[in-house]
């Protein structure tokens, strides 16, 4: 556990560790299997090996890589793929906005390792684990999250470094990339927990699903923008139901 | 596939997209003191992760151009199971499972 010591340790910090590596265990095998297929796509788009190596180590951002190879391939100019690679990232920036109330008290070289090494299975674990904390930022829950991004960051490259160098061997009637999509579906269906965001889900597929033809994977945005409308306009019309019903607020 | 990129475009297409990583991820954690998110934005903002993911998954999954019909191939369906199978197991390594069994299954039958 050497790999973050700029970090305190004290008995709640490595509470906190010792939870958040429980917690997240039981994603590590499929975040593996997302990280060798990326490792796999990387290569099987044509990038040599060195080349999708830095990719992994220095991008880490399983989303934005697999975004990025088919603009690579048409030979996209870069500030496309620095937008694309905005776009297809924005929910980190939500994240790391809920995130800011736990990381503020912490130097900046922390703040930025924190930030960094982010994932998504880690604020998935997070939140509904401390979102109602009275007192935010304490070394539990710091360690909480390392506990949750220090396993979450081997089971991705590992995997990934082996798929660089293994990927030229599996076939591509195997649909490697199938894998890839399985992933991400599994990380969305648990996120849908509840109508406003089921129905925003719905919108936001429609209108990606309608506006993929244009450019700069610009249906995307649009996509996000249909989603968090049409969320907010179920929650309200939820919450005006039930003050109608005068029902307890869950 | 031939690694015939040239080395100095991949190069920058690394950089800028680890720039991604690092302005979306940790950009927040030093601006944030200075600029506090209303809740407002907060609670809009809380939609767009399962939009984007969604706005990811469905053209890939369903992928059309505006110049021919969609395309539905035999990852529709087995994408489908795999949705079943994560909501009634909430395992992401079932669902990976299941989904590429089904859709190699589907594959050898219809071959």
């Amino acid at each position: 556990m050497t790999a973050v010591p700029s970090i305190p340790v004290d008995g709640t910090f490595r509470d906190g560790f010792r939870e958040g590596t429980r917690a997240i265990a039981g994603l590590l095998f499929a975040t593996g299997t997302w990280g060798l297929v990326t490792g796999v796509a990387m290569v099987k788009s044509g990038l040599t090996e060195s080349m999708a190596l830095a990719m992994t180590l220095l991008v880490y951002a399983g989303s934005a890589q697999l975004t990025s190879l088919p603009l690579i391939i048409t030979g996209a100019p870069i500030w496309l793929i620095f937008a694309a690679g905005l776009v297809v990232n924005l929910r980190f920036l939500i994240f790391a906005a809920a995130l800011h109330p736990y990381f503020r008290h912490l130097p900046w070289q922390r703040r930025l390792a924190l930030g960094y090494f982010t994932t998504d299975m880690s604020f998935v674990l997070f939140m509904p684990r401390y979102g109602e904390a009275k007192v935010r930022g304490t070394a539990e829950q710091v360690g909480f999250f390392v506990g949750c991004i220090l396993p979450g960051w081997f089971s991705w490259q590992i995997p990934s470094i082996l798929g660089i160098y293994l990927g030229s061997q599996v076939p591509t009637e195997w649909s490697p990339e199938f894998a890839a999509l399985l992933a991400l579906l599994a990380i969305t269906v648990p996120l849908i927990n509840g109508r406003p965001v089921l129905l925003a889900s719905i919108a936001a597929g429609i209108v990606a699903w309608v506006a993929q033809p244009l450019p700069l994977r610009l249906g995307l945005a649009l996509a996000v923008v249909a989603g968090i409308a049409t969320g907010l306009w179920a929650e309200r019309a939820k919450s005006r139901l039930s003050a109608r019903k005068s029902e307890p607020q869950p | 596939m031939t690694g015939g990129f040239d080395t100095a475009y991949v190069l920058w297409v690394v950089i800028v997209l680890a720039l991604c990583t690092v302005i979306t991820r940790a950009g927040y954690l030093f601006v944030g003191d200075w600029l506090p998110l209303p809740e407002g934005l907060r609670r809009a903002l809380r939609f767009a992760p399962v939009a984007t993911l969604v706005g990811i998954i469905v053209p890939d999954l369903l992928p059309w151009s505006g110049h021919a019909w969609p395309e539905v191939d035999l990852r529709l369906p087995a994408a489908v199971f795999g949705i079943w199978v994560m909501a009634r197991t909430r395992s992401a390594v079932l669902t990976i499972v299941a989904g590429m069994l089904a859709l190699w299954l589907l594959q050898w039958l219809l071959a």
